[in-house]
Protein backbone atom coordinates (compact mmCIF):
# COMPACT_ATOMS: atom_id res chain seq x y z
CA UNK A 1 0.00 0.00 0.00
CA UNK A 2 1.15 3.32 -0.87
CA UNK A 3 2.28 5.22 2.66
CA UNK A 4 1.22 8.67 1.08
CA UNK A 5 -2.09 8.13 0.24
CA UNK A 6 -3.17 4.98 1.72
CA UNK A 7 -4.36 3.46 -2.10
CA UNK A 8 -3.73 0.27 -3.39
CA UNK A 9 -1.98 0.95 -6.42
CA UNK A 10 1.67 0.54 -6.34
CA UNK A 11 2.42 1.86 -9.62
CA UNK A 12 1.86 5.82 -8.77
CA UNK A 13 4.43 7.90 -7.71
CA UNK A 14 4.36 11.01 -5.47
CA UNK A 15 6.89 13.42 -6.67
CA UNK A 16 6.81 16.65 -4.33
CA UNK A 17 5.76 18.83 -6.92
CA UNK A 18 5.58 18.76 -10.83
CA UNK A 19 5.22 21.50 -12.70
CA UNK A 20 3.70 21.16 -16.45
CA UNK A 21 3.98 23.89 -19.21
CA UNK A 22 0.43 23.96 -20.60
CA UNK A 23 0.29 27.60 -22.90
CA UNK A 24 -3.36 26.61 -24.10
CA UNK A 25 -5.95 29.02 -24.62
CA UNK A 26 -8.92 28.51 -22.13
CA UNK A 27 -11.14 30.40 -25.26
CA UNK A 28 -9.50 26.73 -27.10
CA UNK A 29 -12.54 24.74 -26.94
CA UNK A 30 -15.44 27.85 -28.05
CA UNK A 31 -12.92 28.56 -31.25
CA UNK A 32 -12.75 25.05 -32.34
CA UNK A 33 -16.66 25.34 -31.84
CA UNK A 34 -16.28 28.33 -34.20
CA UNK A 35 -14.57 26.91 -36.44
CA UNK A 36 -17.07 23.71 -37.03
CA UNK A 37 -20.05 26.28 -36.98
CA UNK A 38 -18.46 28.15 -39.71
CA UNK A 39 -18.36 25.16 -41.85
CA UNK A 40 -21.58 24.36 -41.25
CA UNK A 41 -22.74 27.52 -42.30
CA UNK A 42 -21.10 27.31 -45.48
CA UNK A 43 -22.50 23.97 -46.12
CA UNK A 44 -25.59 25.67 -45.59
CA UNK A 45 -24.81 28.05 -48.70
CA UNK A 46 -24.96 30.76 -46.41
CA UNK A 47 -22.56 33.88 -44.84
CA UNK A 48 -23.37 34.66 -41.21
CA UNK A 49 -23.65 38.36 -39.04
CA UNK A 50 -23.35 38.52 -35.62
CA UNK A 51 -24.81 41.65 -34.32
CA UNK A 52 -23.17 43.03 -31.15
CA UNK A 53 -24.77 45.83 -28.98
CA UNK A 54 -26.04 47.26 -25.28
CA UNK A 55 -29.62 46.39 -25.00
CA UNK A 56 -32.13 48.09 -26.89
CA UNK A 57 -29.88 49.28 -29.83
CA UNK A 58 -31.91 48.85 -32.57
CA UNK A 59 -30.56 44.76 -33.69
CA UNK A 60 -34.23 43.23 -34.22
CA UNK A 61 -35.61 46.70 -35.98
CA UNK A 62 -32.82 46.40 -38.15
CA UNK A 63 -33.63 42.84 -39.00
CA UNK A 64 -37.27 43.83 -39.46
CA UNK A 65 -36.90 46.59 -41.52
CA UNK A 66 -33.75 44.62 -43.44
CA UNK A 67 -36.16 41.53 -44.51
CA UNK A 68 -38.77 44.26 -45.72
CA UNK A 69 -36.03 45.64 -47.83
CA UNK A 70 -34.63 42.50 -49.45
CA UNK A 71 -37.76 40.90 -49.65
CA UNK A 72 -37.58 37.58 -51.43
CA UNK A 73 -34.24 38.37 -52.95
CA UNK A 74 -32.24 36.96 -50.28
CA UNK A 75 -33.02 34.51 -48.19
CA UNK A 76 -32.79 35.35 -45.00
CA UNK A 77 -32.56 33.13 -41.45
CA UNK A 78 -32.55 34.23 -38.21
CA UNK A 79 -30.87 33.06 -34.36
CA UNK A 80 -32.12 35.09 -31.58
CA UNK A 81 -30.14 35.67 -28.71
CA UNK A 82 -31.55 36.63 -25.29
CA UNK A 83 -31.68 35.99 -21.44
CA UNK A 84 -35.03 35.07 -21.54
CA UNK A 85 -38.33 35.21 -23.58
CA UNK A 86 -39.34 34.31 -27.53
CA UNK A 87 -39.98 38.32 -28.15
CA UNK A 88 -37.40 38.35 -30.72
CA UNK A 89 -38.13 35.55 -32.91
CA UNK A 90 -41.86 36.02 -32.62
CA UNK A 91 -41.01 39.64 -33.94
CA UNK A 92 -38.89 37.99 -37.22
CA UNK A 93 -41.10 35.21 -37.89
CA UNK A 94 -44.10 37.66 -37.82
CA UNK A 95 -42.14 38.28 -41.29
CA UNK A 96 -42.38 35.35 -42.51
CA UNK A 97 -38.82 34.52 -41.65
CA UNK A 98 -37.46 31.62 -40.06
CA UNK A 99 -35.89 32.47 -36.61
CA UNK A 100 -34.58 30.17 -33.79
CA UNK A 101 -34.59 31.89 -30.42
CA UNK A 102 -31.83 30.84 -27.96
CA UNK A 103 -32.45 31.89 -24.72
CA UNK A 104 -29.07 32.05 -22.48
CA UNK A 105 -30.60 31.34 -19.16
CA UNK A 106 -28.80 34.12 -17.57
CA UNK A 107 -25.54 34.37 -19.31
CA UNK A 108 -24.96 37.31 -20.73
CA UNK A 109 -23.68 36.40 -24.26
CA UNK A 110 -23.84 33.59 -27.09
CA UNK A 111 -21.07 31.49 -27.23
CA UNK A 112 -20.48 28.64 -29.80
CA UNK A 113 -21.90 25.23 -28.72
CA UNK A 114 -24.89 27.31 -28.47
CA UNK A 115 -25.09 28.52 -31.86
CA UNK A 116 -24.21 25.41 -33.23
CA UNK A 117 -27.56 24.26 -31.55
CA UNK A 118 -29.45 26.79 -33.20
CA UNK A 119 -28.40 26.25 -36.56
CA UNK A 120 -29.46 22.72 -36.72
CA UNK A 121 -32.79 23.77 -35.95
CA UNK A 122 -32.74 26.59 -38.26
CA UNK A 123 -31.60 23.87 -40.63
CA UNK A 124 -34.70 21.73 -40.02
CA UNK A 125 -36.97 25.46 -40.52
CA UNK A 126 -35.30 25.93 -43.96
CA UNK A 127 -35.54 23.03 -45.51
CA UNK A 128 -35.83 23.12 -49.50
CA UNK A 129 -35.17 26.80 -49.32
CA UNK A 130 -32.12 26.86 -48.09
CA UNK A 131 -29.74 30.37 -46.68
CA UNK A 132 -28.24 33.12 -48.01
CA UNK A 133 -27.71 35.23 -45.11
CA UNK A 134 -27.86 34.13 -41.45
CA UNK A 135 -27.84 37.19 -39.13
CA UNK A 136 -26.87 36.34 -35.08
CA UNK A 137 -28.33 38.91 -32.73
CA UNK A 138 -26.41 38.56 -29.71
CA UNK A 139 -27.74 38.82 -26.05
CA UNK A 140 -27.82 42.88 -25.74
CA UNK A 141 -24.47 44.04 -24.08
CA UNK A 142 -21.73 45.67 -25.14
CA UNK A 143 -18.71 44.06 -23.25
CA UNK A 144 -18.95 40.09 -23.04
CA UNK A 145 -19.91 38.77 -26.54
CA UNK A 146 -16.82 40.23 -27.60
CA UNK A 147 -14.73 37.68 -26.74
CA UNK A 148 -16.61 34.38 -28.00
CA UNK A 149 -16.46 34.06 -31.54
CA UNK A 150 -19.75 32.65 -33.20
CA UNK A 151 -18.39 30.94 -36.05
CA UNK A 152 -19.30 34.08 -38.28
CA UNK A 153 -17.97 35.98 -41.65
CA UNK A 154 -18.82 38.95 -40.34
CA UNK A 155 -18.96 41.00 -36.72
CA UNK A 156 -21.23 44.25 -36.57
CA UNK A 157 -21.01 46.32 -33.55
CA UNK A 158 -24.32 48.47 -33.38
CA UNK A 159 -24.37 51.99 -31.26
CA UNK A 160 -27.35 54.00 -31.24
CA UNK A 161 -27.73 57.71 -31.12
CA UNK A 162 -28.68 58.02 -27.46
CA UNK A 163 -26.01 55.96 -25.77
CA UNK A 164 -23.69 58.46 -26.75
CA UNK A 165 -19.93 58.73 -29.47
CA UNK A 166 -17.89 58.08 -26.59
CA UNK A 167 -18.48 54.26 -26.64
CA UNK A 168 -15.70 53.38 -28.93
CA UNK A 169 -13.35 54.67 -26.49
CA UNK A 170 -14.63 53.41 -23.63
CA UNK A 171 -14.82 49.60 -25.28
CA UNK A 172 -12.00 49.04 -26.99
CA UNK A 173 -12.01 45.23 -26.69
CA UNK A 174 -15.34 44.89 -28.37
CA UNK A 175 -14.52 47.51 -31.55
CA UNK A 176 -11.37 45.61 -32.07
CA UNK A 177 -12.96 42.67 -33.20
CA UNK A 178 -15.61 44.14 -35.18
CA UNK A 179 -15.88 44.43 -39.03
CA UNK A 180 -18.41 46.55 -39.47
CA UNK A 181 -19.41 49.56 -37.42
CA UNK A 182 -23.22 50.76 -37.52
CA UNK A 183 -24.49 53.84 -36.06
CA UNK A 184 -28.16 53.39 -35.18
CA UNK A 185 -31.28 55.72 -34.86
CA UNK A 186 -29.60 58.62 -36.79
CA UNK A 187 -33.27 59.98 -36.85
CA UNK A 188 -32.29 61.57 -33.12
CA UNK A 189 -29.27 62.95 -34.07
CA UNK A 190 -30.96 66.59 -33.75
CA UNK A 191 -31.87 65.80 -29.98
CA UNK A 192 -28.72 64.52 -28.62
CA UNK A 193 -24.47 65.61 -28.92
CA UNK A 194 -23.83 62.51 -30.51
CA UNK A 195 -20.00 63.48 -32.61
CA UNK A 196 -20.68 61.38 -35.43
CA UNK A 197 -16.74 62.32 -36.38
CA UNK A 198 -15.12 61.70 -32.88
CA UNK A 199 -17.63 57.76 -33.18
CA UNK A 200 -15.69 57.16 -36.19
CA UNK A 201 -12.33 58.02 -35.59
CA UNK A 202 -12.31 56.67 -32.62
CA UNK A 203 -13.36 53.57 -33.60
CA UNK A 204 -10.76 53.68 -36.66
CA UNK A 205 -8.09 54.31 -34.47
CA UNK A 206 -9.07 50.56 -32.77
CA UNK A 207 -9.94 48.70 -36.15
CA UNK A 208 -8.45 50.54 -39.08
CA UNK A 209 -10.30 48.27 -41.58
CA UNK A 210 -13.47 49.03 -40.11
CA UNK A 211 -16.81 49.81 -42.18
CA UNK A 212 -18.58 52.52 -40.73
CA UNK A 213 -22.83 52.95 -41.51
CA UNK A 214 -24.98 55.35 -40.14
CA UNK A 215 -28.99 54.84 -40.65
CA UNK A 216 -32.24 54.78 -39.52
CA UNK A 217 -34.54 51.91 -38.95
CA UNK A 218 -37.31 54.46 -38.46
CA UNK A 219 -37.04 56.63 -41.33
CA UNK A 220 -35.01 54.37 -43.64
CA UNK A 221 -32.17 57.14 -43.98
CA UNK A 222 -29.01 55.14 -44.83
CA UNK A 223 -30.68 51.73 -45.76
CA UNK A 224 -29.75 52.08 -49.34
CA UNK A 225 -26.04 51.64 -48.21
CA UNK A 226 -26.60 48.98 -45.78
CA UNK A 227 -28.60 46.98 -48.53
CA UNK A 228 -25.98 47.49 -51.06
CA UNK A 229 -23.56 46.72 -48.57
CA UNK A 230 -25.18 43.53 -47.87
CA UNK A 231 -25.38 42.43 -51.60
CA UNK A 232 -21.13 43.41 -51.93
CA UNK A 233 -20.65 40.85 -49.09
CA UNK A 234 -22.97 37.63 -50.57
CA UNK A 235 -21.46 38.32 -54.48
CA UNK A 236 -18.03 38.43 -53.00
CA UNK B 1 -20.99 36.98 -15.69
CA UNK B 2 -18.77 35.54 -18.52
CA UNK B 3 -15.40 35.40 -16.17
CA UNK B 4 -17.55 33.09 -14.33
CA UNK B 5 -18.06 30.66 -17.58
CA UNK B 6 -14.25 31.53 -18.45
CA UNK B 7 -13.10 30.75 -14.43
CA UNK B 8 -15.15 27.44 -15.19
CA UNK B 9 -13.50 26.59 -17.87
CA UNK B 10 -10.26 26.69 -16.16
CA UNK B 11 -11.18 24.36 -13.27
CA UNK B 12 -12.12 21.84 -15.82
CA UNK B 13 -8.89 21.92 -17.68
CA UNK B 14 -7.07 21.70 -14.37
CA UNK B 15 -9.24 18.91 -13.60
CA UNK B 16 -8.41 16.96 -16.69
CA UNK B 17 -4.64 17.62 -16.29
CA UNK B 18 -4.59 16.71 -12.87
CA UNK B 19 -5.68 13.48 -13.50
CA UNK B 20 -4.05 12.97 -16.89
CA UNK B 21 -0.97 13.50 -14.54
CA UNK B 22 -2.01 11.32 -12.02
CA UNK B 23 -1.82 14.21 -9.28
CA UNK B 24 -3.63 14.67 -5.95
CA UNK B 25 -3.84 18.24 -6.02
CA UNK B 26 -3.15 21.38 -7.77
CA UNK B 27 -1.25 23.90 -5.96
CA UNK B 28 -0.83 26.70 -8.67
CA UNK B 29 -2.07 27.71 -11.54
CA UNK B 30 -0.41 30.41 -14.07
CA UNK B 31 -2.88 32.37 -16.20
CA UNK B 32 -2.31 35.26 -18.60
CA UNK B 33 -5.11 37.33 -19.40
CA UNK B 34 -4.04 40.27 -21.85
CA UNK B 35 -5.13 43.56 -21.57
CA UNK B 36 -7.69 43.41 -24.23
CA UNK B 37 -9.47 40.52 -23.29
CA UNK B 38 -12.31 42.07 -22.39
CA UNK B 39 -11.92 40.18 -19.40
CA UNK B 40 -12.30 41.97 -15.96
CA UNK B 41 -9.07 40.31 -14.29
CA UNK B 42 -10.97 40.64 -10.58
CA UNK B 43 -13.66 39.04 -11.29
CA UNK B 44 -12.06 36.21 -13.21
CA UNK B 45 -9.96 35.47 -10.04
CA UNK B 46 -13.37 35.93 -7.65
CA UNK B 47 -15.20 33.23 -9.61
CA UNK B 48 -12.13 30.78 -9.83
CA UNK B 49 -11.82 31.24 -6.20
CA UNK B 50 -15.61 30.62 -5.47
CA UNK B 51 -15.82 27.42 -7.46
CA UNK B 52 -12.68 26.11 -6.97
CA UNK B 53 -13.40 24.76 -3.48
CA UNK B 54 -15.98 22.31 -4.89
CA UNK B 55 -13.59 20.00 -5.73
CA UNK B 56 -11.24 18.49 -3.80
CA UNK B 57 -7.90 18.44 -6.57
CA UNK B 58 -8.38 22.05 -6.57
CA UNK B 59 -9.99 23.48 -3.28
CA UNK B 60 -6.04 25.07 -2.53
CA UNK B 61 -5.22 25.80 -6.01
CA UNK B 62 -3.46 29.31 -5.91
CA UNK B 63 -4.18 31.51 -8.95
CA UNK B 64 -1.35 33.45 -10.07
CA UNK B 65 -2.58 35.44 -13.24
CA UNK B 66 0.37 37.58 -15.08
CA UNK B 67 -1.38 40.80 -16.95
CA UNK B 68 1.12 42.09 -19.89
CA UNK B 69 1.16 45.60 -20.90
CA UNK B 70 -0.75 47.14 -23.41
CA UNK B 71 1.02 47.48 -26.68
CA UNK B 72 -0.03 50.16 -29.11
CA UNK B 73 0.24 49.78 -33.38
CA UNK B 74 1.35 53.61 -34.45
CA UNK B 75 -0.67 53.61 -37.69
CA UNK B 76 1.37 56.26 -39.20
CA UNK B 77 4.80 54.52 -38.56
CA UNK B 78 4.06 51.03 -37.19
CA UNK B 79 6.27 51.37 -34.29
CA UNK B 80 5.15 49.06 -31.01
CA UNK B 81 4.66 51.60 -28.16
CA UNK B 82 3.80 49.77 -24.66
CA UNK B 83 1.54 51.25 -22.35
CA UNK B 84 1.41 51.39 -18.24
CA UNK B 85 1.34 46.99 -17.02
CA UNK B 86 -2.75 46.69 -15.91
CA UNK B 87 -2.84 46.40 -12.28
CA UNK B 88 -5.88 43.40 -11.47
CA UNK B 89 -7.66 45.50 -10.52
CA UNK B 90 -8.21 47.23 -13.83
CA UNK B 91 -10.81 46.71 -15.96
CA UNK B 92 -10.02 47.07 -19.58
CA UNK B 93 -11.38 49.70 -20.95
CA UNK B 94 -9.46 51.40 -18.58
CA UNK B 95 -6.13 50.33 -20.10
CA UNK B 96 -7.45 51.77 -23.44
CA UNK B 97 -8.12 55.19 -21.77
CA UNK B 98 -4.88 55.60 -20.13
CA UNK B 99 -3.45 55.82 -23.99
CA UNK B 100 -5.87 58.12 -25.40
CA UNK B 101 -3.77 61.25 -24.58
CA UNK B 102 -0.29 59.49 -25.39
CA UNK B 103 1.32 60.09 -28.77
CA UNK B 104 3.71 57.47 -30.52
CA UNK B 105 7.54 57.62 -29.15
CA UNK B 106 8.69 57.89 -32.51
CA UNK B 107 6.44 60.02 -34.45
CA UNK B 108 4.40 61.63 -32.56
CA UNK B 109 1.26 60.76 -33.96
CA UNK B 110 -2.01 60.33 -31.98
CA UNK B 111 -2.94 57.41 -33.86
CA UNK B 112 -2.33 54.71 -31.08
CA UNK B 113 -4.37 51.00 -31.91
CA UNK B 114 -4.24 48.40 -29.77
CA UNK B 115 -2.46 45.64 -31.08
CA UNK B 116 -2.75 41.86 -29.69
CA UNK B 117 -3.30 41.18 -26.18
CA UNK B 118 -6.95 39.13 -26.81
CA UNK B 119 -5.39 36.11 -24.79
CA UNK B 120 -6.47 34.01 -21.66
CA UNK B 121 -3.87 31.70 -21.73
CA UNK B 122 -3.13 28.41 -19.22
CA UNK B 123 0.48 28.77 -19.00
CA UNK B 124 1.81 26.61 -16.26
CA UNK B 125 0.58 24.46 -13.99
CA UNK B 126 2.35 22.98 -10.46
CA UNK B 127 0.73 19.75 -8.78
CA UNK B 128 1.54 17.06 -6.42
N1 LIG C 1 -35.94 56.65 -33.13
C1 LIG C 1 -35.56 55.40 -33.45
N2 LIG C 1 -35.88 54.37 -32.64
C2 LIG C 1 -35.49 53.13 -33.00
C3 LIG C 1 -34.73 52.89 -34.18
N3 LIG C 1 -34.46 51.57 -34.24
C4 LIG C 1 -35.03 51.01 -33.16
N4 LIG C 1 -35.66 51.96 -32.40
C5 LIG C 1 -36.40 51.74 -31.15
O1 LIG C 1 -35.50 51.32 -30.14
C6 LIG C 1 -36.12 50.37 -29.26
C7 LIG C 1 -35.29 49.12 -29.17
O2 LIG C 1 -35.18 48.52 -30.46
P1 LIG C 1 -34.87 46.97 -30.69
O3 LIG C 1 -34.75 46.79 -32.16
O4 LIG C 1 -35.84 46.13 -29.96
O5 LIG C 1 -33.45 46.89 -29.99
P2 LIG C 1 -32.54 45.57 -29.75
O6 LIG C 1 -31.14 46.01 -29.95
O7 LIG C 1 -33.04 44.46 -30.58
O8 LIG C 1 -32.83 45.29 -28.20
P3 LIG C 1 -32.44 43.98 -27.34
O9 LIG C 1 -32.72 42.79 -28.21
O10 LIG C 1 -33.33 44.06 -26.16
O11 LIG C 1 -31.00 44.12 -26.99
C8 LIG C 1 -37.50 50.14 -29.81
O12 LIG C 1 -38.40 50.91 -29.12
C9 LIG C 1 -37.39 50.60 -31.26
O13 LIG C 1 -38.60 51.04 -31.79
C10 LIG C 1 -34.41 54.02 -35.01
O14 LIG C 1 -33.75 53.92 -36.04
N5 LIG C 1 -34.83 55.25 -34.59
MG1 LIG D 1 -33.53 42.52 -30.01
ZN1 LIG E 1 -0.61 6.91 -3.32
ZN1 LIG F 1 -23.75 19.78 -35.64
ZN1 LIG G 1 -20.37 38.90 -19.11
ZN1 LIG H 1 4.43 56.65 -34.96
Amino acid sequence: MCDVCGCQLHDHHHSDSKIVEVNQSLLEANQKQAASNKTHIEKMGAIAINLISSPGSGKTTLLERTIDELGDSVKIGVIEGDIETERDADRIRAKGVPAVQLTTGGACHLDAPMVHGGLHVLEHFGKGKGFDIIFIENVGNLVCPATFDLGEHHRAILLSVPEGSDKPVKYPTTFKGADLFMITKTDLLQHFDFDIEEAKSEALKIQPDLDILCFSSTTGEGFDQWITYLKNLLSA
Amino acid sequence: MHELSLAQNLLDQLLQLSKQHDAKIVTKATVIIGPFSGIVVESFAFGFNAIKQDHPPTATADLILETPAPEYICLDCNTINTGDAGTTNEHPKAVYETINDKLCSACGSSRLSPSGGTELILKQLEME
